[in-house]
């Protein structure tokens, strides 16, 4: 329990290592090219991965429903977007702000597809969270 | 020291979230219909294809004419291992909200390190005591959602 407890930490970590990785990269070259080669770079470590371990195609993929299958898209501006932001306003604030999204998102997601929850307890995280962003916000100090 | 982010960073790092959540919704799904290298093989094999079309279209300038050092390309080793420790944990006691909350407490301890020593070339950067707070509330929050919002 423990040691998972760890690995769970560590890849909290790892999306950091990326990141930072990442944008060092797009200091050199461009976001749009880091996030290319991230994901050519991940690619080839999966590929290697899943051949060493096996069942790549394992289960029924095909009969996933074909928007499933958009992540790819989506994960290019994702990445691009945070190697772009890391240069800007630093690992905390960039992590910060896409979890906040994320969480945001996630609970408006849930209630739109009529995932089962407590109203009480998203609101009361939803809030937090805003008030989190609402105490960063923009424009408040000199720039 | 600390920059209050610009409305526009704001606003595409909070986007970016909702990407991510995205994300996870269509990656998850892949993953349970097929195996979870498949999840994670699928969406960087269709983003390469994707980033390499945006590259040949866009055709961004080069932020400088050196050469990035080479580890500098290796992000997608440490993206492709949280994908695997991920689903190692997923599957364990700690089910997916401990996973999310303690994935959650490694990346703000960590980014918070990172700015501190400017790891792998990036600037450093000290956080404020703003900067504390709001990230206390926002993972305050955060584990709210996880632990109380979902079914019980």
């Amino acid at each position: 329990m423990i040691g998972f407890a760890a690995l769970a930490v560590l890849a909290g970590v790892l999306v950091v290592v990326s990141r930072q990785i990442n944008g060092r990269l797009a200091l050199s070259t461009s976001a749009m090219e880091s996030s290319f080669w991230n994901h050519l770079v991940g690619l080839v470590f999966i590929t290697l991965a899943a051949l060493a371990v096996g069942g790549l195609f394992a289960g029924e993929p095909a009969a996933s429903p074909w928007w499933a299958f958009l992540g790819g898209p989506v994960g290019v501006i994702f990445i691009a977007a945070g190697s772009w932001l890391i240069a800007r306003i630093g690992a905390a604030q960039t992590a910060m702000l896409i979890i906040a999204g994320q969480m945001i998102s996630g609970v408006v997601l849930d209630i739109v597809l009529g995932a089962p929850g407590n109203p009480l307890a998203r609101s009361i995280g939803v809030a937090l969270i805003l008030a989190g962003m609402w105490i960063t916000r923009p424009g408040r100090t000199r720039t | 020291m600390s920059h209050p982010p610009r409305v526009y960073h704001f606003a595409a790092a909070f986007g970016a979230g909702g990407l991510l959540s995205l994300m996870v919704l269509f990656n998850g799904t892949l993953a349970t219909y097929g195996s979870l290298f498949f999840s994670s093989w699928v969406p960087h094999l269709t983003g390469s294809v994707t980033a390499l079309i945006l590259l040949a279209f866009l055709r961004p300038k080069r932020a400088t004419a050196t050469r990035p050092p080479l580890w500098a390309y290796l992000g997608g080793i440490s993206g492709g291992l949280t994908v695997m420790l991920t689903s190692a944990t997923l599957n364990s006691a700690l089910a997916l909200s401990g996973t999310i909350a303690l994935g959650l407490a490694g990346q703000v301890v960590f980014s918070l390190y990172a700015d501190i020593r400017g790891l792998f070339g990036m600037p450093r950067k000290m956080p404020g005591a703003r900067d504390y707070l709001s990230l206390s509330l926002i993972v305050a929050g955060s584990l709210v959602i996880i632990f109380f919002g979902g079914a019980s």
